[in-house]
């Protein structure tokens, strides 16, 4: 299992723990993959605060937007996810309208267990028969492993109907041999644990998900020799903290840690995630604006498979 | 502006009966909720710290393996740190299923009723997956641990920014659903369908005829059932919910926003500040966690170091001393570049702050991590230090 496994299956979904790069890495997928000629669309779920207007410099909306060639943008809001829904499903508009203006119907809807995200992930369903690749950037993972349950629980809690069915469809996508999903971690010791703690709830949770691909996002392979981390080491001890010098010896160290703390996170992870392959990332400059860091960790993923960047 | 006027971290954990630590994941929050609780500990109040994070961050963060539902004491003389105060530090994670099966056992009017609610498989599935549940228990929790009397100060740590604003919102969006004219709304056709006859058809017909279509005939007969023993406790929830409210709009609640120096850690910083004035919570402040710290000016290692580096050097192999001063040369440099944007955006974020918004604390990134209590109690002097 490998990028190409990703770039050239059907659906792929990222997650991780917050703040460790899922948007970059789910980004540069997508481009990886429009760059292969597949019809490629990149979605977030009832984001607030869309991730992705960052990379492309507009908000993405819940129709898709076009980026670049063969890769789309969206934001998929849940009212809207409804209306779609509901206008499809029954099939009449006028009366679905005024059904849906009803503010006790909306409450009802919004508060019924499981009903949004049955909604969200039936519009993924259609929205994987209209692209060839669909890359979802998911919430933080405590989140995106409710959200991933939901077919399971709607299984147990809809005996007939249309939302048992459509949960019964989001559940054979998800099992889909073309679907995968992606976790993104930071070689940072709390965020392998809940990597770790997370794909374990995920294996038990929603067992029919492949998990392919672990990424070590901002990892620093080891550069440094035994002679220069012991010298290191002795210059740390014998210089103090109020002068310049410090700062040089703390900017060492501070690259030391990062190798360091890259090392233990490949090992952890390796011992603990058995069949999944780990890649890792450079730690890359931001200087120059998302829309780079997204190129530069595509290429990456292209490197690591000898995938056409 | 004048910030000499805006009480900072030491006086807010003083004075406060409630802190709220907001922010987007990543940041350290966890971290930072855990240090406030045991610096006010140290201060003498009794502290309890309590997380509703799924991810059991906090006991991570305290070096603790797990703790259910219960209360967990820590130990600070253990720790070194002076307990003559009769200063405490609890510690819970929050268990939503046990906290709402509790709170059902608690509010129904008989035991039969709870029997009953418990074994409803919408409830089942509600208490343990329905977005809000968590958040909304985790107020439940606070309206408790605050009316037991036996803390001084509760700091709650939020899940990141998605489900944080659940937080504020869930609670509200739960207790709509139990709100009497929604359960009324949906329980008229089946209770009184007969008596009215065509009276109630029309519009609501219709709406029914749509329901029953999307969610199935047994799924409505199940949530009829839980609504109609659910109503008896309404009331209750509503009076509970409305207190945990009042809690957190009250002058002894505090939000503080953590954020890390990145654009989009402080967007949501800023989102939350909106969020915070619109509500109008009370803003304890922002800290920026996690700073780089280095000097803007360019170093030479070879004019500051090549003395250190050869005396201590000596018995490395050739070439050792050279390549570690290039190293940490170029080291240097980047390190300055991260400090030097992240200066920029911290100096942007103190420019769009306004004085209501309370403190703004910048606590540097400490050389590995902070997971464990000793870590905190570094990263309090840093956090309270003037």
């Amino acid at each position: 299992m490998n990028v190409v496994d990703l770039v050239y299956g059907k659906l792929v979904l990222v997650t991780g723990k917050g703040g460790v790069g899922k948007t970059t890495v789910s980004a540069a997928i997508a481009q990886l993959a429009a760059a292969q000629g597949r019809k490629t669309l990149l979605v977030e779920f009832d984001n607030q605060h869309p991730s992705t207007t960052a990379i492309y410099g507009q908000a993405p909306t819940y129709e898709p937007r076009s980026v670049a060639p063969d890769l789309w943008v969206a934001n998929l809001d849940w009212i809207s996810a409804l209306a779609e829904w509901v206008e499809r499903v029954v099939g009449i508009r006028r009366i679905v309208q005024m059904i849906l203006r009803n503010r006790m119907v909306q409450r009802f809807l919004d508060a019924t267990p499981g009903s949004r995200e049955v909604v969200l992930l039936s519009k993924l369903v259609w929205l994987c028969e209209e692209y060839d690749l669909v890359v979802v950037d998911l919430p933080a993972s405590g989140h995106a492993v409710s959200i991933l349950q939901i077919p399971w629980m709607v299984k147990r809690l809809f005996a007939t109907g249309p939302i048992r069915q459509k949960g019964e469809e989001a559940m054979a996508l998800l099992g889909d041999p073309g679907s995968h999903l992606v976790m993104v971690a930071l070689p940072e010791e709390m965020v392998v644990t809940e990597t770790l703690e997370t794909f374990a709830k995920l294996r038990q949770e929603s067992p029919v998900l492949r998990i392919p691909l672990v990424v070590l996002n901002q990892s620093a392979r080891p550069t440094l020799d035994d002679g220069e981390s012991a010298l290191l080491d002795r210059l740390s001890d014998a210089i103090g903290d109020d002068h310049a010098a410090a700062d040089l010896v703390r900017a060492g160290r501070w690259e030391a840690v990062l190798e360091r703390s890259t090392a233990e996170a490949q090992l952890r992870l390796s011992q603990g995630l058995d069949d999944v392959r780990l890649l890792d990332i450079p730690r890359l400059s931001r200087e120059h604006g998302p829309g780079r860091l997204v190129r530069q960790i595509s290429a990456a993923l292209a490197r690591s498979s000898q995938v056409r960047p | 502006m004048n910030r000499a006027a805006i009480p900072g971290p030491p006086e807010l954990l003083r004075t406060r009966s409630l802190v709220v630590c907001v922010g987007s994941g990543g940041v350290g929050k966890t971290s930072v909720a855990a240090t406030m609780a045991l610096w006010a500990a140290q201060q003498g109040r009794r502290v309890m710290v309590l997380t509703i994070d799924p991810a059991r961050r906090l006991g991570n963060a305290l070096g603790l393996k797990k703790f259910g539902n219960e209360e967990t004491r820590i130990d600070l003389a253990g720790l070194g740190l002076d307990a003559a105060r009769g200063g405490e530090l609890w510690a819970m994670m929050l268990d939503t299923r046990s906290a709402f099966d509790n709170l059902i056992r608690k509010m129904a009017p008989d035991e039969q009723t709870a029997g009953r609610i418990l074994a409803n498989p919408i409830y089942r599935v509600m208490s343990s997956t329905f977005a809000g549940t968590q958040e909304y228990m985790a107020g439940e929790m606070l309206h408790d641990l605050a009316a037991s009397g036996r803390f001084d100060l509760v700091v709650l740590d939020t899940p990141p920014v998605k489900n944080a604003l659940d937080f504020l919102e869930a609670p509200s969006r739960l207790t709509r659903f139990f709100d009497p004219g929604i359960i009324k709304w949906f329980l008229t056709p089946y209770d009184e369908r007969k008596v009215f006859g065509r009276l109630v058809a029309g519009t609501s017909a219709v709406v029914f005829r749509l329901l029953g279509f999307i969610f199935g005939k047994d799924f409505l007969e199940g949530l009829s059932e839980f609504l109609q023993l659910f109503t008896e406790m309404v009331d209750g929830f509503r009076e509970r919910h409305e207190a945990v409210m009042n809690l957190l709009s009250s002058r002894d609640a505090a939000f503080v926003t953590v954020c890390a120096p990145n654009v989009a850690s402080l967007e949501v910083a800023d989102f939350f500040a909106r969020e915070l004035r619109a509500r109008k919570l009370p803003r304890g402040g922002t800290v920026v966690n996690q700073v780089h710290q280095c000097g803007e000016d360019p170093l030479d290692p070879r004019e500051l170091l090549a003395q250190a580096v050869q005396a201590h050097g000596q018995d490395l192999p050739a070439g050792t001393q050279a390549r570690l001063l290039a190293r940490l040369g170029a080291a240097h440099g980047r390190l300055r570049e991260v400090a030097g944007r992240e200066r920029q955006l911290i100096d942007d974020l103190a420019a769009r702050l306004d004085a209501a918004g309370g403190f703004l604390v910048e606590l540097p990134r400490l050389e590995g991590e902070v997971h464990d209590l000793a870590a905190l109690v570094d990263l309090g002097v840093h956090l309270f230090e003037d």
